[in-house]
């Protein structure tokens, strides 16, 4: 009786689901949007192959139909909120303890190298003599010593931590397309690992700055990368300074973006005037900075030809004056600053004029206040915070923005040529909208331009969505994430370190060149053989634990569990003679032999035990140990299908999108 | 932008027919013997290297008759009289004194190979290394934004196509921001490492190599194709020789380091005519705030290193030393005044060198004055007399016949220096 009942039940809940699902589902196509791909003759699965190889970082094995049964319009309209629950992920995440940090713990916790042998001098951990010298066992050891007492970290492990998650956020999270557009407005807005000054504000600017508005309207991406500290030093506006005919008072030139060492702190008064002398004197030279102006507009907003002058610059640069980073950190250059700072209190601060929001700090002395013109617009002498704000937003909402904007978003997700008239639809909705990313997405969505053949497989993956496709195609266990990031870099996409302020070009021209070619297929065979450390996956898992009855069938079966959809005759015909060479087998197999001894434990004879349960994971670990390669390489499978399944990943096909 | 495409059209090429290992016995010859004909006719080649850190070139090449930086350096100051205790400097023109551990350039200076210019740098006076390497490689010491850096942009103004994938090949883990732009340039950390591999399974790294040079061959993406043609061709060039067992010529001997391994690479890929002409190779540690020492300690370390792995690459190019120019950069140089802690901080003007024979050799180019604070810049740096473009248009002119300094350094008005010859 209880079973029936609770069949029953369980009837009742699933037709209820079902009656719910079709409502939703109902109304999200009728209320929001509809896809043309019907128009473009695409079936609805290809149209979902075609969402997916889009909207995320590639297919999972049964994605398709998972976006079948959403339904296309209100999968992608789930995407595009971006809120889907992500407990496998968070659950992964929370072994990194720094990737939370606010930018003041970070400098607490992890000092920058020059600054952590200053402190250690200071505090006599090490003798000034020692650096450098001859006996570096010695020093090294005493430098650990030192930061272990204090709890210092070395700051390599925030990039680490930092490098890590995304990897695993790219690779796990539901909400794929949220961490698409982090990545892209992250590179539209690009900061680099590479200028140490602003490497360990990062963190905070991916996490607080981008990923939380990557939906939203675009002058709040434009406001808060002007007020992060990343953004601030990256492009040296925390430096800029101009003349402020109005603000003489002495208290508050104290606080000042020019930040004094510790050792010239002190209270007493007249010291303090010696100080403001001096920051007047480095403040005249330092002067302006129009780093900053020149690329929020040429980069971030209008494009290189959105119209402006240098004299636009210039006045842009100067209406940015003063916008500088609140000092952080108890220890360093900053600290005194901090302490007056707190000393006088941030109601004493807004009353002259200053305005502190979190690490952001406008410094009204700082700011040259006369009359500005910029792009015919004019700001009359007297303005102090809030006229950068106007600069800003009028920027963000500009017709050249518009344009600008909806082409780099069209060339992210369409093609690397996008059609013009795709740009004009998607720039008529950002200027209709105020510049409301979500609905600029959904224009180039329901165009036909983005369903058009000419769009299908037309952009080349990135050495990051090569790696992180390829995990999610195996459906691998990412152990250690750091191991992706080494080949990513080798493939040509030093993540983070991009020099220059306009981020990676995102044409596949950039990516594909004759050595990163190479390495893209080296990645391929080493990860399908299991020769990255730390990242596992179970090939014959993936086919129902058959395994495939010849080569051949490993080709057709595994190329079409990897390429959902895709025309793959042509990539099948190809190969078929190769593999039906009579000799293939003894060569497989005599590859096997010709491997070092360790390697051989991890030959076809034993790929079972690789399959995932946690007790074989354990006894592949110890065989690992013994396996003595080199970093980043461990003796893996040589198994007839790891060579095929390389071969798919290295393949021409599996480099597009 | 002219192709790279062009190297598909490269007659020679075909000789190679498919699968690999197949190499012609002539060009196995050519690459043992003393002839060069080679495939592609042969070409100058840049080798540029940038030392990151900002070199002291104060202490590098020191005015040792000045009596101020004496004064300034009480701890640092070398001298080139003999017979004190420590090792004097070599006096190069009773003004300048190359550091003791850079002996191994005294002879191409006195041969007049070898330049040095002083007094070189950035007319944008940031201090900060990012910003002064991002200014130096752009090209651009106002313009953050330029997508492109120089040896890219000098890589299109060479005038003709292409011919190789290996045009411009940066010997670094990662493209330099020099190489950054449009043209073909790649970076490759090592010759070895260039192919198809499969550790601890050739037969499978042969297998898929085969398999991946059909399907890039096949498939319908342009550019996918071309490149993986490009890729393998490159694969079959550099398999000419064993890179692993490279045995250097005229007994030239490569420090053990990374520049040195860089170096010796860059003569390989030089001796294999693979049809590069700009190649690029960096080292580290000049940022030398602490201990720098004088006649031993870090800065020699790395100035024996530098002069060292320069030293064995010209030895080693030999018969190929006419085509050759070397030449370095820093971002910026060092305070003339010693520090606290031993060390020099982020300072100005620093110095390069220029090594080939066409280079107009034996002398010091440029201007020092003496360093007295009223000369010297915000009252503490050696300033920057020579423009860094003014170098290194006339080098890129002159060596490569890059006439183009509008595109080459956009916004640089300025005249060359003489630190070529004419030809």
């Amino acid at each position: 009786m209880k079973k029936i009942n609770s069949f029953y039940i369980c009837i009742l809940a699933f037709s209820c689901a079902l009656a719910f699902s079709s409502f939703v589902r109902n109304s999200q196509e009728k209320g929001q949007f509809v896809l043309p791909y019907k128009q473009a003759g695409l079936t609805e699965q290809q149209a979902a192959a075609h969402l997916i190889s889009r909207f995320t970082y590639g297919a999972k094995s049964g994605d398709i139909d998972n976006v079948l049964k959403t339904g296309l319009e209100k999968w992608l309209a789930q995407q595009l909120e971006g809120n889907l629950e992500d407990t496998d992920l968070d659950s992964k995440l929370s072994n990194f303890d720094a990737i939370n940090l606010t930018n003041t713990q970070v400098e607490n916790l992890y000092p920058r190298n020059a600054q952590l042998v200053r402190f250690a001098i200071k505090d006599g951990a090490i003798h000034k003599d020692s650096v450098n010298k001859a006996n570096g066992k010695e020093y090294r050891s005493a430098i650990a010593s030192y930061m272990k007492e204090k709890g210092y970290r070395p700051q390599q492990d925030l990039y680490r931590q930092f490098i890590n998650q995304k990897i695993l956020r790219a690779a796990y999270t539901n909400n794929q397309l949220k961490e698409l557009m982090t990545d892209f407005w992250f590179n539209h807005f690009n900061v680099s690992l590479s200028k140490n000054q602003c490497a360990a504000y990062i963190p905070a600017y991916e996490r607080d700055v981008i990923r939380p508005n990557v939906f939203g309207r675009f002058e709040t991406l434009v406001l808060s990368t002007a007020k992060s500290p990343a953004m601030l030093m990256y492009l040296d506006n925390f430096s800029s300074s101009g003349n402020n005919v109005s603000m003489e008072e002495p208290g508050s030139e104290m606080v000042m973006g020019t930040m004094q060492p510790a050792k010239t702190r002190n209270k007493k008064a007249q010291i303090a005037m010696q100080k403001v002398q001096a920051n007047k004197q480095k403040k005249g030279k330092q002067g302006l900075n129009e780093n900053y102006a020149r690329e929020v507009m040429e980069l971030h907003t209008l494009g290189v030809d959105g119209g402006y002058t240098q004299s636009d610059v210039t006045q842009a640069a100067r209406i940015l004056t003063g916008w500088t980073i609140a000092p952080m950190g108890d220890n360093g250059y900053g600290a005194p600053m901090k302490k007056l700072m707190e000393r006088v209190g941030d109601n004493n601060l807004s009353k002259r004029g200053f305005v502190h929001e979190g690490d952001f700090l406008f410094v009204p002395n700082r700011h040259d206040n006369a009359a500005k013109t910029v792009l015919g617009k004019k700001f009359p002498a007297g303005g102090g915070y809030e006229e950068g704000v106007e600069l800003l937003k009028m920027l963000a909402h500009h017709n050249s923005a518009a344009k600008f904007i909806s082409k780099k978003i069209a060339v992210r997700f369409v093609s690397d040529n996008p059609p013009q008239s795709l740009i004009d639809k998607m720039a008529k909705t950002f200027l209709s909208t105020d510049g409301d990313i979500k609905k600029v997405l959904i224009t180039m969505a329901t165009a036909p331009e983005f369903w058009s053949t000419d769009a299908l497989r037309e952009k080349t993956k990135s050495p990051f969505e090569l790696a992180i496709s390829s995990v999610r195609a195996l459906d691998a266990k990412i152990n250690q994430p750091y191991q992706l990031y080494a080949w990513i870099n080798k493939m040509g996409q030093q993540m983070y370190y991009y020099q220059a302020p306009t981020g990676f070009p995102d044409k596949g021209q950039y990516w594909i060149n004759t050595g990163s070619l190479l390495s893209r297929m080296n990645f391929g065979l080493a990860l399908a053989s299991q020769r990255i450390p730390g990242i596992t996956f179970n090939l014959a898992a993936m086919n129902n634990n058959h395994e495939p009855e010849s080569a051949e069938a490993a080709l057709n079966i595994y190329s079409k569990l990897f390429m959902p959809e895709r025309k793959l005759e042509a990539t099948i015909a190809r190969l078929k003679p190769m593999l039906n060479d009579p000799n293939l087998e003894s060569n497989v197999a005599k590859a096997a032999e010709q491997s070092t001894p360790t390697m051989q434990m991890n030959t076809m004879a034993n790929e079972d035990a690789n399959i995932m349960d946690d007790g074989a994971e354990k006894i592949k670990k110890g065989k690992k140990a013994i396996a003595n390669g080199t970093p980043g390489q461990k003796a893996g499978t040589n198994t007839m299908l790891s060579q095929v399944v390389g071969v798919i990943i290295g393949s021409p096909e599996f480099q597009r999108k | 932008m002219t192709s790279r495409r062009g190297f598909i059209k490269a007659g020679g090429l075909a000789l190679f027919g498919i699968g690999l290992g197949g190499i012609p016995s002539f060009l196995a010859d050519a690459v043992a013997g003393t002839t060069t004909p080679g495939l592609f006719k042969k070409k100058k080649i840049m080798v540029c290297i940038f030392q990151r850190g900002a070199m002291d070139g104060l202490m590098a090449v020191t005015p040792f008759t000045d009596q101020y930086l004496k004064a300034a350096r009480p701890g640092l100051f070398m001298t080139a009289a003999q017979g004190g205790k420590n090792k004097p400097l070599i006096d190069l023109d009773g003004k300048f004194g190359l550091h003791p551990s850079m002996s191994a350039f005294e002879p191409m200076f006195r041969e007049k190979r070898m330049a040095i210019v002083h007094g070189i740098g950035s007319p944008n006076n940031t201090r900060s290394h990012f910003d002064a390497q991002d200014y130096m490689e752009s090209g651009t010491p106002f313009n953050k934004g330029t997508a492109s850096g120089w040896l890219n942009r000098a890589v299109g103004l060479l005038g003709h196509d292409a011919a190789t994938p290996l045009q411009a090949v940066s010997l670094t883990s990662s493209l330099p921001r020099s190489f950054y732009g449009d043209n073909s340039a790649v970076a490759i950390k090592n010759l070895a490492d260039f192919n198809i591999q499969l550790k601890g399974n050739q037969a499978g790294a042969n297998m898929a190599s085969k398999s991946f040079e059909d399907l890039y061959d096949q498939t319908s993406s342009g550019l996918l194709k071309n490149t993986g043609k490009e890729s393998f061709d490159a694969v079959k060039m550099l398999q000419k020789t064993d890179t692993k067992n490279y045995k250097p010529e005229n007994n030239a001997v490569y420090p053990a380091t990374a520049l040195g391994n860089a170096l010796k690479q860059i003569a390989q890929l030089i001796k294999m005519d693979v049809g590069m002409e700009v190649a690029f190779a960096e080292s580290g540690g000049w940022d030398t705030h602490f201990n720098q020492g004088t006649e031993t300690g870090i800065f020699a370390r790395n100035v024996n290193d530098l002069s060292n792995s320069i030293m064995a690459f010209w030895t080693d190019m030999g018969r190929y030393q006419d085509e050759v120019t070397v030449m370095t950069m820093t971002e910026f140089g060092r305070t003339v005044a010693q520090n606290g802690t031993g060390g020099t901080d982020h300072g100005r003007a620093s110095c390069n060198f220029i090594l080939g024979n066409g280079v107009s050799g034996g002398m010091v180019h440029g201007l020092v004055n003496p360093l007295a604070k009223e000369n010297l810049e915000d009252g503490r740096d050696l300033a920057v007399t020579t423009d860094f473009r003014a170098v290194f248009s006339e080098v890129a002119d002159k060596h490569l016949g890059i006439h183009n300094d509008k595109v080459l350094f956009p916004d640089w008005v300025g005249k060359q220096i003489g630190v070529m010859r004419g030809v």
